[in-house]
């Protein structure tokens, strides 16, 4: 019994073996109290596989809904939205990336000057951070941005999502929407406002 | 994204230090501390940008050390979830490809990179769509999305993907 019962905690090999504890169980009524305590953990395991193709399937199920909810489960789950203003301590502000280029090279013109005294050292992020923003800069004016994304406040559009528009800089208000959802809600509201935007922010490029 | 915030320190100070020259040794050390640093509240610390107050300093019992609470402005660099940015490819495998965007380095694997496009591998190992119309290689910009953070020690890592609408390849390195 014992033996049956250890070989019924395994899934595969427990097909057959899983039947007997459960057949015997109802039979065996008068059977010690421990074994009874045996045959009611494997009755329930074996109620599991007892249902023996449902179960390995279930199994496979399991394992595959796990996978599918991986990523399928994303497509029933609401997209991800950004919440910025979550997670940030308050008076945090945003950046875009313009206006951290102008920053981050204003800091690196006055390491020039201090690099005289050699312990003072650039950190390597620093560096990166710097060549990533002028990698990505479009305008000519990173202020003229500012003020033509802050009309877009006033519709609720918050913080964060002004500076990925500014960063990304999308052609069409579809782009906008597609890429940012928590807008999409109020895509009714904010269509024209979001196409006056990119008319501007159009005119405020650096040509290539 | 970058965010520009005021963060506070308590920074320890050697009575060596003490004379005229308190102020920029105890900015000098803040600067050693804290620029590069990442955490997972506010990022990579990418610069100091000035000092908003020092606070008066309280000598530690025992020590001669004394502790100065410091509240400094800085530009930090943060990767959020739902974010789009733009990142350069750095290196490709059958797994996926990695990217670099600033300081962050993003993962994006090859179950978030679109069906119809399929490792190749070769010296310069690429995705490429099944027409030859795009191509994902060393050194290509991406835009990908943000779907997880994880926050070491020293750095932070993303994970992203290609897979929604008007995500992928901006710019091919073998056009240019």
């Amino acid at each position: 019994m014992s033996d049956k019962g250890g070989k019924g905690f395994t899934l595969p090999n427990g097909k057959g073996v899983k039947s007997t504890p459960l057949k015997d169980a109802p039979l065996k009524d008068s059977s010690a109290k421990s074994k009874k305590a045996r045959n009611v953990q494997f009755s329930s395991q074996g109620s599991k596989s007892d249902k023996s193709a449902p179960a390995s399937s279930k199994a496979n199920s399991g394992k595959g809904g796990k996978g599918d909810s991986g990523i399928g489960g994303k497509k029933e789950q609401e997209p991800l939205q950004l919440k910025v203003e979550n997670e940030l301590p308050k008076g945090a502000k945003c950046l875009m990336d313009c206006e951290a280029a102008d920053i981050l090279q204003g800091i690196q013109e006055q390491m020039v000057i201090l690099s005289k005294d050699p312990t003072i050292k650039l950190p390597v992020s620093f560096d990166r951070g710097l060549q990533y923003t002028k990698k990505s800069t479009h305008y000519t004016d990173p202020e003229s941005v500012r003020r033509v994304l802050e009309n877009l406040k006033t519709y609720g559009v918050t913080d964060g999502e002004i500076c990925v528009i500014a960063n990304v800089y999308p052609e069409t208000a579809d782009e906008v929407f597609a890429l940012l959802p928590s807008l999409k809600a109020r895509r009714i509201m904010l269509d024209d406002p979001v196409n006056d935007v990119l008319s501007e922010l159009a005119k405020l490029k650096k040509s290539a | 994204m970058f965010f520009h915030i005021v963060l506070e320190r308590n920074m320890q100070l050697h009575p060596r230090h003490f004379g005229r020259n308190l102020r920029e040794n105890l900015v000098a050390k803040l600067m050693k501390d804290v620029e590069g640093t990442c955490s997972g509240q506010h990022g990579f610390v990418v610069a100091i940008t000035g000092i908003e107050n020092i606070g008066k300093g309280l000598i530690r019992d025992g020590t001669g050390f004394v502790s100065f609470p410091v509240k400094y402005q800085c530009v930090v660099f943060r990767p959020f979830k739902g974010e789009i940015l733009e990142a350069v490819v750095t290196m490709v495998n059958k797994m996926g490809f990695f990217a670099e965007a600033g300081p962050v380095q993003i993962f994006v694997s090859n179950h978030l990179i679109p069906d119809d496009m399929e490792f190749q591998s070769g010296d310069m190992p690429n995705y490429t769509t099944s027409d030859g119309s795009v191509k994902i290689q060393k050194d290509s910009e991406v835009r990908l999305k943000i779907i997880g953070t994880r926050v070491d020690a020293t750095e932070i890592f993303c994970i992203g993907t290609i897979k929604d609408d008007f995500l992928g390849v901006i710019n091919d390195p073998a056009s240019v």
